[in-house]
């Protein structure tokens, strides 16, 4: 399921997942895996888990999967900032971003914007990507 | 995998209150995992429980959709003409603590550190 897509450097890695909810267990684990591989202490590489997590929801929720009915996430290592990248084919409402204080949903985004440094938020139709970047401590 | 229980305890209405329901939970409450905590709350509800208590000490990880199910329980409780969800998380367990303080839900959902303390403030409430 996963492929190295640099054998050298196992932190430009991509993980191809299925959009089902009893896999949202395997991205944290990915995410947990490379974030430790990258240096990231417990509390960073839960964070990081946690935001990728909600992104991942979200793809499942509200996007699409590609034709083979996977999610893509891949990370990326740029000097001391760790980024997570969540791919689905959906096109993303931004209509959904906000939430009532007494709403069941919509509270992702705000979660994942204070578990990360940065959230990066790019919709095209039929592409949906969050980017989720976390320097060292 | 991800792992997750969610379970009744013994009834404290002699005690506290005949509306009065403790549940607990345990492990990874994810999107997979949500909708059962959703069901078990309205269940509850729909019993006749009217002041909840819910157990996160030992829950390890809590998502935006847990935190959704805690909010709509609230709201049943209100659309029944009134209740209150504690929810009990112990002081160590400080990755769930975090998404609660973060996410905002403080005027929803009361949080204590024991059970025992839950308990009382419903009692004084009801």
């Amino acid at each position: 399921m996963r492929a190295l897509l640099d054998q050298e450097s196992p932190l430009a890695s991509e993980l191809r997942l299925p959009a089902l909810p009893s896999k949202l267990g395997l991205a944290r684990e990915y995410v947990h895996e490379v974030a430790a591989e990258f240096g990231f202490d417990a509390d960073h590489s839960y964070a990081l888990a946690f935001a990728v997590n909600e992104a991942v929801t979200n793809a499942i929720r509200h996007g699409r999967p590609d034709a083979h009915g996977h999610i893509h996430l891949s990370v990326r290592a740029d000097g001391e900032v760790l980024t997570v990248a969540v791919h689905d084919c959906g096109t993303f409402a931004t209509s959904a971003l906000g939430a009532s204080q007494t709403g069941e949903s919509g509270r992702g985004f705000a979660l994942m914007a204070r578990m990360m440094d940065a959230v990066q938020l790019c919709v095209s139709p039929g592409s949906t990507t969050v980017r989720l970047s976390k320097a060292l401590p | 995998m991800s792992f997750f229980y969610i379970t009744d305890e013994a009834p404290v209405g002699d005690r506290y209150g005949e509306d009065i329901a403790v549940l607990s939970a345990g492990g990874e409450i994810d999107y997979a995992a949500s909708p059962q905590l959703r069901e078990r709350l309205a269940d509850c509800i729909s019993a006749g429980g009217r002041r909840l208590v819910l157990d996160l000490s030992a829950v390890t990880f809590i998502d935006s959709t847990a935190l959704g199910a805690l909010v709509g329980a609230v709201v049943r409780l209100h659309e029944a003409g009134g209740g209150a969800l504690a929810v009990v998380c112990a002081d160590e367990n400080r990755r769930v603590l975090r998404i609660f303080e973060i996410a905002g839900v403080e005027s929803l959902i009361a949080l204590h550190s024991s059970r025992e303390e839950a308990l009382l403030e419903l009692a004084m409430a009801g």
